[in-house]
């Protein structure tokens, strides 16, 4: 019986046959999400609560979102025992803020200058991630060089709480562990570890000081196919003159002869905008702590009213922070003035100004 | 020959006209009636406007203070934004006195100038121009000096302004004074030492008639097509191609066009919660600013007999 189940066994092998395979070239690693990624939006369907259910949850989630206002920072119990050095060569955390407009502020010599409004919507340190586990899947050669050199540590934070029976139950735990709500927006900033913050911190928008210089990035505005004109500034062609059907036209776009091809990089139409750019060295000319808005000098931030901006310190070594930041942050108190300004900035409850004769 | 036929040509069109409206009114009958309508629905609507004006006390001030109002582009607005750019103005206002003005308003307005002598800069005229919301509000002032037009743009809350003093208050009938670079330079000209014409209190802001004349051609826009009111002698200056343009350019269909307004103005339930944030200061401001001039005017009397 034994031997008859072998031989069945044995033809079946023999007639398998290795005919199709698949050589796979050298691909480069996709990016993947970090592994604490976990998927946020959930399938919106019809629960039948009842009105006074709904009450009920609408009740709990504010008590909630009281009860975070009321959690005292963690910071203020391990400020006291540990207090880290900071020096030039330091990576702090940065905020989540959202781009609210912009209008005038005028200078104390009398000029007019443009100013964007960025608001820091209730920012928290969610998690901490040490150096030794924090491994970034998309890596570069040259951040893994610079990583043997220094060694960086990631801090998650979030900002803009929402009401949790709106996203999975797996993305809540994220929070939960912390005690805070689930937020809408998560990023992670690369800190060195002396920059350690306790998850369930605060951050408020005087993490910066007024007269400091960020970076800011953003995604820039979405614009769609554009033609070459709008794309990279083109000249197009006349008007009239005889010219037909090419007034927008790139025009040539490649030499003959030898090299009879198109060379890689050539300006040509594509889609325009809608991608990350940081903008560097940006002055912070005022700040709001009631409503945590920071006034930042020009009108160049990417992305539109309301988009979402990453704020950093500047990494320009001529803008670079000179005297001690706030360190790990600033933490949250009481009695502070309402409004920052910078030295420069004409505040409006002043008088007008007036210029002495010499 | 040719004659003939080019006359009879136009009497045909005009006949051709006459008949089209005709045919347009006998056809539809939709415009009578919608006519109709629309004088019960004005009546209405005035008397609505007056209900809401006497339940709204601060109804009236989207006239008296514009730039209160945000830019009604959707895209640009933002609650905590106008919010902070309010609370700016009113401190602003709290320091300089910015009264009630209007396009077709004679102003004076003195600025801190580094480099003029004596440190400030005044200049006095009409106000041809009144836009933009929030800070960036601004105003344009025409006068011609040395037979030289001038005009100077201010923002109405820069920090370098020391005064703004209204010398006489009235309106016009349009909305923007640009023809006033293309009329007769009397009607841009005041002189620098002009007094301030005061009003008595609680007489509505005149409305001043006056049509200016035009310079002949070149001009700098197309004046006819903009279906100006304060303008008399546009029609001397046209020629048969002119009046054809701006037959064909017309759009008289604009005013009837709901959606077009609603995009271009703040709702009302939102105008009521500005109001009602910015109200009591903005009244308190003008009840202390009303008392200030009280008292300049009992002194003017004394210097003018001196």
């Amino acid at each position: 019986m034994a031997t008859c189940n072998m031989n069945i066994l044995l033809n079946t092998l023999k007639k398998l046959r290795i005919d199709h395979t698949i050589m796979r070239s050298f691909q480069k690693p996709r990016f993947r999400p970090p592994y604490w990624y976990i998927p946020k939006e959930r399938a919106q369907t019809e629960e039948f609560l009842t009105q006074d259910n709904k009450h009920f949850l609408d009740e709990v989630v504010q008590d909630r979102k009281l009860n975070q206002a009321l959690v005292q920072s963690p910071l203020a119990s391990v400020e006291t025992n540990q207090t880290a050095q900071w020096n030039p060569h330091t990576r702090r955390v940065g905020l989540i803020a959202r781009k609210i407009g912009n209008y005038p502020l005028w200078t104390k010599d009398g000029k007019k200058v443009q100013t964007t409004l960025l608001q820091v919507v209730d920012n928290h340190v969610v998690k901490y991630v040490p150096p030794e586990e924090f491994n970034p899947m998309k890596k570069s050669s040259e951040i893994v060089t610079s990583n043997i050199k220094r060694k960086l540590g990631c801090i998650l934070v979030g900002s803009e709480t929402v009401d949790p029976s709106t996203v999975t139950k797996d993305y809540c735990g994220i929070f939960n562990n912390v005690g805070i709500l689930p937020k809408k927006h998560l990023f992670r900033f690369m800190v060195s570890p002396e920059s350690y913050l306790p998850p369930g911190t605060p951050l408020s928008a005087t993490h910066f000081r007024v007269g400091d210089h960020i970076d800011i990035r953003a995604k820039t505005m979405d614009r769609g196919f554009q033609g070459v004109m709008k794309r990279w500034g083109f000249k197009g062609m006349p008007a009239s003159h005889g010219v037909t059907k090419t007034h927008r036209r790139p025009g040539n776009i490649g030499a003959g002869g030898q090299k009879a091809r198109v060379w890689p990089g050539t300006k040509m139409p594509g889609h325009m905008g809608n991608r990350w750019r940081i903008l560097r060295g940006v002055k912070i000319l005022r700040i709001n702590t009631k409503h945590n808005v920071i006034w930042t000098l020009g009108v160049a931030i990417p992305g539109e009213t309301g988009a979402m901006c990453y704020l950093f310190d500047t990494i320009l070594p001529e803008k670079k922070h000179n005297t001690q930041p706030p360190f790990p942050t600033q933490p949250l108190a009481e009695d502070v003035p309402l409004e920052y300004f910078d030295d420069s900035v004409h505040a409006f409850d002043q008088q007008s100004i007036s210029f002495e004769e010499s | 020959m040719a004659l003939a036929i080019r006359r009879s040509t136009t009497d045909i069109f005009c006949a051709a006209k006459w008949f089209t409206r005709r045919d347009c009114r006998v056809l539809s009958t939709l415009p009578e009636k919608a006519e109709e309508v629309e004088v019960s629905t004005v009546v209405k609507k005035d008397k609505v406007i007056r209900a809401r004006g006497s339940r709204n006390p601060h109804f009236e001030n989207r006239f008296v203070y514009p730039e209160f109002l945000p830019d009604p582009n959707p895209n640009w607005r933002n609650s905590l934004r106008e919010k902070l750019e309010r609370a700016d103005m009113l401190k602003r206002r709290n320091q300089i006195d910015i009264p009630e003005f209007y396009v077709g308003s004679i102003l004076a307005v003195t600025v801190a100038d580094p480099h003029s002598q004596g440190k400030t800069n005044k200049f006095v005229g009409i106000c041809i121009e009144r836009k933009g919301c929030g800070l960036r509000a601004e105003f344009t002032l025409r006068n011609v000096v040395d037979h030289q037009g001038v005009e100077v743009r201010y923002d109405l809350y820069d920090p370098t302004i020391q005064t703004i003093q209204v010398l006489r208050l009235e309106k016009r009938l349009d909305e923007k004074l640009f023809y006033l670079r293309d009329a007769l330079p009397e009607y841009s000209t005041f002189p620098f030492d002009m007094d301030p014409e005061l009003l008595p209190e609680g007489t509505p802001v005149p409305l001043n008639p006056v049509q200016v004349k035009l310079k002949p051609r070149p001009w700098l826009e197309r004046w006819e097509r903009q279906e100006l009111k304060g303008v008399a002698n546009i029609e001397e200056h046209l020629r048969e191609k002119d009046r054809v343009r701006r037959e064909l350019r017309a759009t008289p269909w604009e005013k009837y066009d709901l959606m077009k307004q609603y995009r271009k103005t703040i709702p009302m339930e939102e105008q009521n919660d500005i109001w009602a944030e910015v109200n009591s200061q903005l009244q308190q401001l003008h009840m202390t600013r009303k008392k200030m001039s009280r008292k300049r005017t009992f002194s003017t009397p004394k210097t003018q007999l001196g």
